[in-house]
């Protein structure tokens, strides 16, 4: 492992966040409805310089309020995911670690979509009831998240394969119990559940939920991000951790909580979006380095520049209809995540 | 040191985003120019003010689309979705993509004064959203063919034509009449509608297509809660349908899709198949719009021939029009029939 200096972590980051703000501006720009370049930058210069009365009302209401938005509802849930996946992948010693593998994502969907039934038999105010969804979503992540915890313990320990195991058959169970859900189930939105099931950005979260993805994502990767370098550590062992004085099962819990939050934050208002939380990280090791003072920093921004570029893809490639993102997701994530792991083996 | 650094690079990055929108929320906060407003009350029971007069409309459903030209208001059409192939003239509208995840973005851009909505096909979020970018939206609800001729002058009066509402349901409700005087005496046929041959999927009792079936002198024999039923075939033989009736663009292709039912195991246990006893209706029995009356006719035509014979009795009956001509239709792959279509591939992909 390189020795980690402050420069070389900046120049990283500083990389990374320019990809990002170059994405970020072509993802404003395409689109259903063509913006030019100039006219965009303009728009930007306008708004940040508060001269807003100027702004066609259209593009101010197509980029301000519908596209970014969007875009940055993109860059949280995939900063969320790819941290999750970094954290659960280190936590575990197994590369094949994601919220997705873990259930959790299922465990989300299916919190949701018990939510969506019981809506309309309680008598809620409609700001409560909109949180009711994001709210479920998030139980369902949690207890998910502690179900297969339990079933992973052996003796007491955790036991990665074990762990991993429950999870892909906990995911496999929940998946089941959503088929029946909406196949039994007669009227309500499951037209709409189903599109969501597959991860989709194109509805906005209420605003008080954005906030709370935005402020919980900064306070859970605060709190991974302490436990990055004992998270390097760990990856020599759980015995070699704790004989380097690393506080293990301390470690495990703030992980454990931090990335489930993480998780049940970026599926209550995206869906399930599949192999952000997986391939990114992966990559970013590639490219970075797996010492995690630098790997969970720029996993946040490959996933947030992996989930915007998807994103857009979703919106333009069948324009003006929409794909789902996580089908944008998997279809680009299943080749990579092969021709990667091929790569290893040679 | 280090470790604080990069995450306050990442901190900042992540801050100027939150700041970025923040500052972008602004803008939207401006009033929007003082108009005539009219209030109303939706079909799924929301409060809607529709701006007076309605000049620019947006159609989410291929129904309302048709709902649209049938009230003469094709002028004032100004956006519908990918699937509206009816009449011919709407599909040279401005698309805004499926009516299952229509672009926002497309829609704003078309800047309508109305955005008009049907809960059966629409999905909440969709009106959730145009409601945060204060785009009015209404939506209709119809579940009978009698919702669909109200659910019709309602809209019309939304719309600022009531004259044309009443007078197209005043039309419709004549056919009808007609239709339930021709067929009063005669048994219903027990009829299979088959709306998804594989896997078998047919209308449960509450959806405007069993009602439909009602009105052309049948019942399906299908007795389900669900509006989107899948079916066993054990049930269907069991049932024995006298009909089995198709919903087809064109008259060969529902012919073809008999034959290919024909052919495959256990359905030769059907008395209907081994007599080849079936019709082949319009697709626009599968829209809750105005045209569903001519497909009613049209099945009751093909169930009940002898009850549209020369009846010297019917000195001022007015010739029913012909059905109207099939056009070549995707709608399948866009209505809620879509339903069970789409968890098959969600089921492949999760």
């Amino acid at each position: 492992m390189r020795p980690l200096t402050l420069s070389r972590l900046l120049v990283q980051c500083a990389i990374l966040s320019a990809v990002l703000f170059i994405v970020v501006v072509v993802a404003l720009k395409l689109g259903a409805v063509p913006v030019s370049l100039y006219g965009l930058g303009h728009d930007l210069l306008r708004v940040l310089f508060r001269q807003t009365s100027q702004l066609s009302s259209e593009y101010q209401l197509i980029i301000f309020d519908i596209r970014l938005p969007r875009i940055l509802l993109g860059i949280f849930v995939g900063a969320s995911l790819s941290v999750a996946g970094a954290s659960f992948q280190a936590l575990l010693r197994n590369p094949l670690a994601d919220p997705y593998v873990l259930g959790v994502s299922s465990g989300a969907a299916v919190g949701a979509i018990i939510a969506l039934i019981v809506e309309p038999h309680l008598a809620l105010a409609p700001a409560v009831a909109a949180l009711l969804t994001p709210v479920g979503a998030f139980l369902g992540a949690a207890l998910t998240v502690t179900a297969v915890y339990f079933l992973g313990l052996r003796e007491g320990q955790i036991d990665s394969g074990t762990l991993l195991l429950a999870g892909i058959i906990s995911a496999s169970f929940l998946q089941a119990i959503i088929m029946f859900f909406m196949s039994t189930l007669t009227g309500g939105n499951y037209r709409g559940m189903a599109f969501w099931m597959m991860g989709e950005l194109s509805t906005p979260p209420q605003r008080i939920v954005s906030l709370i993805l935005r402020f919980g994502f900064f306070l859970a990767a605060a709190a991974i991000y302490t436990t990055a370098s004992d998270l390097n550590l760990l990856l020599a062992g759980e015995k070699e951790a704790m004989h380097l004085g690393v506080d293990v099962r301390r470690v495990r819990l703030v992980v454990y909580i931090a990335a489930s939050l993480l998780t049940g934050l970026a599926v209550s208002v995206s869906g399930a979006i599949g192999y952000v939380g997986l391939l990114v990280p992966h990559v970013m090791r590639l490219l970075f380095g797996s010492d995690h003072r630098i790997l969970l920093p720029t996993a946040a921004f490959g996933g947030a520049i992996a989930v915007v570029v998807a994103d857009t893809l979703a919106r333009t490639v069948v324009s003006p209809a929409e794909l789902p993102v996580g089908a944008m997701t998997a279809i680009a994530g299943a080749p990579l995540f092969l021709y990667l792991m091929r790569r290893r083996l040679a | 040191m280090i470790a604080a650094g990069s995450g306050l690079a990442a901190f900042l990055f992540f801050a100027t985003c939150l700041c970025a929108e923040l500052q972008a929320q602004t803008p939207s906060a401006s009033p929007p120019p003082a108009t005539l407003y009219k209030d109303y009350v939706d079909e799924a029971g929301r409060p809607v003010r529709v701006p007076q007069p309605v000049q620019r409309i947006v159609s989410l459903a291929p129904s309302l689309t048709e709902t649209i030209y049938a009230l003469g208001l094709q002028d004032r059409l100004v956006g519908d979705t990918d699937y509206c192939d009816y009449p011919a003239d709407a599909q040279k509208k401005p698309k805004v993509g499926g009516a299952i995840n229509p672009s926002l973005e497309q829609v704003v851009a078309l800047r309508p004064d109305l955005v008009l909505v049907t809960k059966g096909l629409n999905r909440v979020e969709t009106v959730n959203a145009l409601d945060g970018l204060a785009i009015p939206s209404y939506a209709t609800d119809p579940h009978t063919v009698q919702e669909i001729i109200s659910s019709t002058q309602r809209l019309a009066d939304v719309l600022g034509v009531p004259e044309a509402g009443v007078a197209l349901g005043a039309d419709l409700q004549r056919h009808l009449t007609d239709l339930q005087q021709r067929l009063s005496v005669l048994p219903p046929r027990r009829v299979l509608f088959i709306v998804w041959s594989d896997p078998l999927i047919s209308v449960g009792k509450g959806t405007f297509i069993a009602d439909a079936m009602r009105l052309a002198g049948a019942t399906s024999i299908v007795d389900s809660a669900q509006d989107w039923p899948h079916i066993s075939l054990e049930e269907i033989v069991r049932l024995q349908p006298d009909f089995l009736v198709f919903a087809a663009s064109h008259s060969e292709s529902g012919q073809n899709d008999f034959d290919v039912l024909a052919e495959r195991p256990g359905w030769r246990g059907l008395e209907a198949v081994r007599n080849r006893r079936f019709a082949v209706i319009s697709d626009a029995v599968n829209r809750p719009a105005p045209r569903i009356v001519s497909a009613i006719e049209d099945l009751a035509r093909q169930l009940h021939p002898e009850a549209f014979s020369a009846q010297p009795g019917d000195d001022k009956e007015k010739k029913i029009p012909p059905p109207a001509q099939p056009q070549p239709s995707l709608f399948v792959l866009d209505s809620s029939i879509q339903v069970p279509a789409l968890l098959e591939v969600c089921a492949c992909a999760l």
